[in-house]
């Protein structure tokens, strides 16, 4: 006999006490099945964040990277009181903004180009996405430096057309941490944006078009709002990871860029100043940073996409 | 006015040939329906009437411009989707009112229209729900609102019936007869559903293999199907197989595998028969509603009278043949027997009111008169008897 058959023959207290203690054995069961995932977390991400937070309240130490045991706030009060972190959070944001900005714009119109595309072409397109998932971020990072550099192939190809007179230095500089940030993230917001549009009926845009939206028209008013879900998540992986952005500054930035970015001003302290307390203070201080931005992100573009008017 | 005129249409996906040469003139204010098997090309046909497809060759002509090449958003065609294809992160109202906001009307306006539109096909209480949560019925009439709200010079179809149960879609049939009459468009409808094609149309267009076979009215295609493929397609039919033995000035007589010779009436001036040679086989198309029964003991039954019995003078000539009920199938308001005669076997249907005068096993006398009787060559093509 099932448990929802004897439920509803019992007495209404007797029901109601039954019921809630089918609730917790339910409960329960889903609590083991989510242990494996709870350990993983705890083990590789709790507890790893808990020691980091521990060595920012510790004190700095003379010939240790921190002076263990100790608690201290002079890790949060070195960071405060320099401009280092002012810099360090505009710099990150607006890369953030920026890298996330043309990503989302480029990685919509390749997810649509798939997603509309058949046969050789659509597995070309995937492929070409996911095969820079293959390679390190390193190499694929290190490349832009021979494309970019004032006596890489771009500079040649322009300067032999005689576009610019002279070589221009996208790398080391801004625009080159801003490509290869975009080239890094693309693929993670492309599929974002691809897995929702495949689930898409390509019969609503032919119903919009039949009631006469020209094609970017439909594609506004039926495609952009049904891919929300997917484009949001795009945002919010290319924000997190650009601002955090660690390859791209590290290797094509110059001495700016590499003043600036936040993880690169946590390495400096935590590999060659050997103040474990003031960088793990940037850490966290970034980590409090970002987690208040991408909530701000998403109920921002969530009030966009719930709210868009529409008739 | 918006007459349509479709010229030598072609739709050709690689090798495949979906739609070929269709040319037929759609009357301003009619209801066509397409009618034909999956895959013979109704509704790509349709399609490029609205200008989801480009022909491969030929032209479109919706009144007096020609619209081959136009795409569907600057045509004044709307069409109702076989799934609906409903907006789903729109409410029911701003699904009514997409097409006038895409023409550019302003909100409050384009809302109250939406909203009029939704009243006429009832569904103004939905007004703000999300059209997800609607049964199948209800968001063939968001579906129906939303392309009529344009108020387009056609309204194309494409099997929007399909989706829903026989109830429901003969419900729906009737109204869409009654939005037709009130709103004097031109309706082109896209079907499979025989029986919808003849409650709904003015003119029924029969495909097959990407070919428009047959346009004519209801009852004209139903009594004088031009081909087998038609006759086959249209109601159920036995097909008997036979071969002309002699042609005379008033008839024709087919030796078939009933075992017995059919004589078929001919009428004054129609010369087809003229041309079929002794020995040639033909088939004949014996509709059930066209066959009488009766028990075989009580027949007053000579088959060599029969068989030598002359055409009447008014073109009438019984037929008759003895078999045995295979099997009494209930369908409904019909009894439908199956009855072995010779080596073939026939149906013959009777109403309900009938049930109990036969039973499996027991022999019976199939008549019927030869005029009703059509003959079709071997390559499909009917016999002008």
């Amino acid at each position: 006999m099932s448990g929802t058959h004897s439920s509803s023959s019992l007495p209404a207290p007797i029901a109601r006490l039954w019921e809630s203690l089918r609730e917790r054995s339910r409960s329960k069961r889903a609590l083991l099945l989510m242990a494996p995932l709870l350990v993983f977390e705890l083990l590789l991400f709790v507890a790893p964040f808990l020691i980091l937070l521990r060595i920012s309240l510790t004190n700095g130490s003379q010939d240790l990277r921190y002076a263990p045991g100790t608690w201290s706030l002079s890790g949060y009060s070195e960071v405060f009181s320099t401009d280092i972190l002012l810099n360090a959070i505009t710099y990150s944001i607006k890369l953030g903004l920026l890298a996330t900005a043309i990503t989302v714009v480029i990685a919509t119109f390749y997810a649509y180009a798939i997603w509309r595309s058949e046969g050789l072409v659509k597995s070309a397109l995937l492929f070409s996405v996911v095969l820079p998932l293959l390679t390190t971020l390193v190499i694929k990072t290190y490349a832009f430096m021979p494309l970019l550099s004032p006596n890489g192939t771009l500079n040649d190809v322009l300067l032999s057309l005689n576009l610019i007179s002279e070589p221009i230095q996208f790398v080391p500089g801004t625009v080159g941490v801003v490509v290869g940030q975009v080239y890094i993230v693309l693929p993670y917001a492309v599929l974002a944006i691809y897995s929702v549009l495949a689930t898409m009926d390509w019969g609503i845009v032919e119903a919009a078009r039949d009631l006469g939206a020209s094609r970017p028209r439909s594609v506004l008013e039926v495609v952009v709002p049904q891919a929300m879900p997917g484009i949001i998540v795009a945002t919010v992986i290319s924000f997190a990871w650009s601002v955090g952005a660690y390859a791209a500054p590290g290797l094509l930035g110059d001495g700016q860029n590499k003043a600036r970015a936040f993880a690169l001003v946590v390495e400096k302290r935590l590999l060659t100043l050997l103040q474990w307390e003031v960088a793990t203070a940037y850490a966290v201080v970034m980590l409090l940073l970002m987690l208040v931005s991408i909530v701000l992100l998403t109920a921002t573009l969530n009030y966009f996409g719930g709210e868009f008017e529409y008739a | 006015m918006s007459e349509i005129t479709l010229a030598g249409l072609e739709k050709r996906y690689g090798d495949t040939l979906a739609v070929e040469d269709v040319s037929v003139t759609i009357d301003d204010g009619e209801l066509l329906c397409l009618l034909g098997p999956s895959g013979s090309g109704k509704s790509t046909t349709l399609r490029m009437l609205a200008g989801l497809e480009t022909p491969t060759d030929g032209e479109i002509r919706i009144g007096d411009e020609d619209v081959t090449d136009r795409p569907a958003y600057e045509r004044t065609t709307a069409t109702v989707f076989q799934d609906w294809a409903l907006f789903p992160h729109k409410t029911v109202l701003e699904n009514v009112a997409f097409g006038l906001k895409m023409q550019g009307m302003g909100k409050d306006e384009r809302r109250e229209q939406a909203r009029e539109m939704l009243e006429r096909v009832r569904m103004g209480e939905y007004a703000d729900d999300d059209p997800m949560n609607l049964s199948g019925g209800q968001k063939q009439r968001v579906a129906l609102a939303r392309s009529l709200a344009v108020n387009p010079d056609v309204l194309l179809l494409d099997e929007p019936l399909s989706n829903l149960d026989k109830r429901l879609s003969e419900d729906m049939q009737i109204e869409l007869r009654e939005i037709h009459a009130e709103l004097e468009e031109t309706f082109v409808h896209v079907t499979h559903d025989q029986d919808e094609a003849f409650t709904l149309a003015d003119r029924i267009g029969i495909m097959a293999d990407g070919t428009l076979v047959q346009v004519g009215e209801p009852n004209e295609v139903y009594e004088n199907p031009k081909n087998r493929f038609i006759e086959g397609f249209l109601g159920d039919t036995n097909f008997v197989a036979g071969e002309v033995e002699r042609t005379t000035a008033d008839s024709v007589h087919v030796e078939t595998e009933l075992g017995r010779e059919v004589v078929l009436p001919r009428t004054a001036g129609a010369d087809g028969a003229a041309a079929l040679a002794a020995g040639e086989s033909v088939a004949l198309s014996l509709r059930p509603e066209v066959l009488s029964i009766e028990p075989a003991d009580a027949a007053t039954f000579d088959g060599e009278a029969d068989r030598t019995q002359p055409v009447r003078t008014d073109g009438s000539t019984t037929n008759a043949v003895v078999g045995t009920i295979e099997n009494v199938l209930y369908r409904g308001s019909t009894i439908r027997y199956s009855v072995a005669v010779e080596d073939t076997s026939l149906f013959v249907e009777r109403t309900v009111a009938d049930s109990g005068a036969f039973d499996a096993g027991d022999e019976i006398r199939i008549s019927w008169d030869g005029a009703d009787v059509l003959a079709f060559r071997d390559d499909g093509s009917r016999v002008d008897l």
